[in-house]
């Protein structure tokens, strides 16, 4: 794959035959509409005889699956792979996605730690009554195995943040194979990564990259075993009924300081869970809850947030997400549209900052809501957008609920209780936690695994 | 006595005519109050020209206005050129898809649809499809027009013609209320029934859909069937995307020809897949000139695209059975020269716009 001086960089996808390039091509454009790199787009019939062919292949043996994720990760993290190095890659995902490119470059060390350790992590998902295989010794008077569910897992891929790529390599390591739909605002990572897998010796008939166009996305989905869908509220409801679909639907992460706590110690992690990573992710914080009068609050967090300026997103100092100009115009008029009857204390007039070359950032957004139920809690927008709302134990924990994450500074160890028990609320931090923290073998939304694997008794003479 | 069919209408479909001359000839027979339908004649006063007069040539065909929509209404009967007496020998009457509101309706005479068939026939021979096949059709067996070319093809060009029907109203229905699973039970379904014919039969011609034979190729034993059987594969009703008919070509039924057809219940016909187009190029379809034409145009100034450009389709089918000028299809194609002395434009790429995410959708962060 050679980049033609000045063209386009071509995406092939990664089919069980290897590279493909198709005549269906979409080109994919940075933030200011500059032609950035050529995607092959695949038909149905391209994915259902791939997928065919990655049914039919077995996996390696786990050790090796597991020295072979782990080569992976070094390749991913330094190669030059498919004509572009590590740097190169890195600037395309910044360009194209308008992501800052500091967050850019952490996210692909995590992608590449979390890649390296995958093992390890699904290993903690596995139930403790289980054994990996069933020629281990405790089957002989009867023991849980822990198998796959199906055999090849389809991805339809998010393209807010490099670092959810790091979750669906690791049904690699539970023995599925893997194809990956790529989204049109970043197919540089899942490409990289399934290059890597590729060039660390998985077959390609273990790891496919399927681009498609919008109206045959469904495809893979049908034709896979189980499929894994990243999506807002609209793909939710569509796949919902579906049992052989994982829904990563929307974060709507949370804060909460109680009355026993001074959120003022708490400033820079409620200010870091709003923006950090440029804000774009499921785990930055959308909404804050303070018992008592949120305006000092909102004061301070607005202050804090009002120095972060627009760049480019290449530019090292970037902090904040950029848009080609016309859709974050159009991020802000459904802001601006859904703030209605909120107080503003930051973007109240608007939080598009035009960069001069068709693209735009997206500054910082504060809004105070007089009620903890009121509706914009729930509104999860791509930028360091918060909504900051009253709340009293009075409330209780129905505002709480529909949270990926929830960091509840607080002492008060029932409330702590109903928090972790409630089903409806992904994991929960206490004390001085950014919500976007994530460890290698912590569960993110479950684990992956308990919706790939199963326990079944073996007993044997 | 009624007048006879201008012999100019009625050659045999590869004579060579004057494309303007036989214009002139179908003004004068479907305005003439002797012989035109009583849905023209009486149309004729509104249109703000006279037909016999003023379209000389086929560029003057674009003096019409876009009638199609009215054939949702009008009684069939008034649909037949008198100049055919008191008992035409109708094959039947046939309704387009409905996909843009009620379904329209025209009727099928016996002249027509030997003329359609010879032409058609003479195309599967220029493809190297063999004569006196047997051939299985999943296609409408009504209420469109398919379903009975598919029968004449079977039996003109081959032996017998085994028939699946297929709804597409339905299919539309359900995948317009988001059942598609329905949908998918539905297509596994006609598929099933075609395997039971392609297991017990001697099948050599499969007249298909390109979205049925992709559940065709994702079952290994019935593409191992298919490549045992069947020697020639016609596909229709949708598109096949260039990639796709790349992989057939070469891949999963690679000793099998494939061609496709380009055609409609409003069209009366269809236009054939050009042979001897390379494996990687576009798929390229030639109307069956003068009677159908096609022209590739911009779908607001109704002029022409350049060569190469692509345009929503406008067809004309201009027959002694029908006239139906002008009429704007919601196909885009890419414009192809035609053959050499063949009036209009040949089509390309027949395709919907390609999208590949929902733009307008904001709230989230995925």
């Amino acid at each position: 794959m050679t980049r033609p001086p000045g063209g386009l960089l071509p995406l092939d996808a990664l089919g069980a035959k290897g590279p493909y390039r198709s005549q269906n091509r979409l080109t994919v454009a940075d933030v200011t509409g500059e032609g950035v790199a050529e995607l092959s787009l695949v038909p149905p019939l391209f994915v259902g005889r791939t997928v065919t062919a990655l049914r039919e292949a077995s996996p390696p043996p786990p050790d090796e699956r597991a020295a072979l994720l782990t080569r992976a990760a070094r390749l991913f993290a330094t190669a030059e792979l498919g004509g572009q190095s590590a740097e190169d890659y890195r600037h395309a995902v910044s360009r194209v996605g308008g992501v800052p490119i500091s967050v850019v470059r952490t996210a692909a060390e995590s992608v590449a730690a979390r890649l390296s350790r995958v093992y390890e992590s699904v290993q903690q998902a596995r139930p403790t009554g289980t054994v990996n295989d069933w020629r281990d010794p405790l089957t002989r008077t009867g023991r849980g195995v822990w198998l796959r569910r199906g055999e090849v897992f389809a991805v339809h891929a998010a393209g807010n943040h490099p670092g959810t790529h790091s979750l669906w390599p690791e049904a690699l390591a539970m023995g599925y194979r893997v194809a990956v739909r790529p989204s049109r605002r970043d197919p540089f990572t899942p490409h990289r990564i399934v290059t890597a897998l590729r060039a660390a010796g998985f077959g390609d008939d273990q790891v496919a990259l399927l681009p498609t166009d919008h109206d045959r996305a469904d495809a893979l989905l049908r034709d896979a075993d189980l499929g894994l869908v990243y999506g807002g509220e609209d793909v939710v409801r569509k796949y919902a009924g579906d049992p052989a679909v994982l829904l990563q639907g929307p974060g709507r992460s949370k804060m909460l300081l109680t009355a026993d706590v001074d959120w003022r110690d708490h400033l820079d992690t409620i200010a870091d869970s709003v923006s950090g990573h440029g804000g774009t992710g499921c785990v930055n914080t959308t909404a804050v809850f303070v018992q008592g009068d949120p305006a000092p609050l909102c004061a301070a967090l607005a202050e804090r947030l009002a120095g972060l300026v627009g760049l480019p997103p290449q530019e090292e100092k970037a902090v904040l997400p950029v848009l080609p100009a016309a859709a974050a115009r159009a991020v802000e008029a459904h802001l601006l549209h859904r703030a209605a009857g909120t107080r503003p204390w930051l973007g109240g007039d608007g939080v598009v900052d035009e960069l001069g070359d068709g693209s735009a950032a997206l500054r910082p957004a504060v809004h105070q809501l007089d009620r903890p139920d009121a509706p914009q809690a729930g509104v999860e927008l791509p930028f360091p957008c918060v909504w900051v709302a009253p709340w009293t134990p009075r409330d209780g924990i129905a505002p709480l609920r529909n949270s990926l994450v929830l960091t509840a500074v607080t002492h008060d160890d029932r409330l702590l209780d109903r928090l972790v028990t409630e089903p409806t609320i992904g994991n929960v931090y206490t004390g001085d936690h950014r919500t976007y923290e994530m460890r290698p073998g912590l569960p993110h939304d479950g684990y992956l695994a308990e919706f790939l694997m199963r326990s079944k008794s073996v007993i044997r003479d | 006595m009624l007048p006879a069919v201008p012999e100019v209408l009625n050659l045999p479909f590869d004579a060579p005519l004057d494309p303007d001359e036989f214009v002139r000839a179908a003004m004068e027979w479907h305005f003439n109050p002797e012989t035109g339908s009583p849905y023209w004649l009486e149309r004729a006063p509104t249109l703000g020209f006279d037909p016999r007069a003023d379209v000389r040539s086929h560029r003057d065909l674009a003096l019409f206005p876009n009638v199609a929509a009215e054939l949702r209404d009008v009684r069939v009967e008034d649909l037949i050129p008198r100049g055919y007496g008191p008992r035409p020998d109708v094959v039947g009457v046939f309704e387009s898809g409905g996909t843009t509101g009620a379904p329209k309706r025209v009727v099928l005479l016996r002249d027509w649809l030997d003329r359609m068939l010879a032409w058609s026939n003479a195309n599967l021979d220029a493809h190297g499809f063999g004569r006196g096949a047997n051939w299985l059709g999943i296609v409408p067996t009504g209420p469109h027009i398919v379903g009975e070319f598919f029968r004449g093809s079977a039996t003109t060009h081959g032996t017998h013609g085994f028939t699946i029907d297929l709804d597409p109203r339905w299919v539309k229905r359900l995948i317009a209320q988001g059942r598609g699973h329905d949908a998918d039970a539905y297509a596994e379904h006609l598929v099933d029934q075609a395997e039971c014919v392609l297991r017990s039969q001697d099948i050599g011609v499969l007249t298909i859909t390109p979205s049925l034979l992709e559940r065709v190729a994702r079952r290994d034993d019935l593409v191992k069937l298919v490549n045992e059987k069947v020697r020639a594969i016609r596909w229709g009703g949708t598109r096949l995307d260039p990639d796709s008919r790349q992989i057939y070509r070469t891949e999963v039924f690679p000793g099998t020809v494939l061609c496709g057809n380009y055609g409609s219940t409003m069209i009366l016909g269809m236009a054939g897949e050009r042979p001897g187009l390379p494996p990687e190029g576009p798929c390229v379809f030639d109307a069956p000139g003068p009677h159908v034409t096609f022209s590739v145009v911009d779908p607001q100034t109704l002029r022409p695209v350049g060569y190469g450009e692509r345009g929503r389709v406008l067809v004309n089918h201009i027959s002694a059975s029908f006239l139906l000028p002008n009429n704007l299809e919601r196909d885009l194609a890419t414009r192809i020269e035609p053959p050499a002395g063949r009036v209009g434009d040949s089509v390309a790429d027949i395709a919907p716009v390609a999208t590949f995410e929902n733009e307008t959708v904001i709230e989230g962060v995925y």
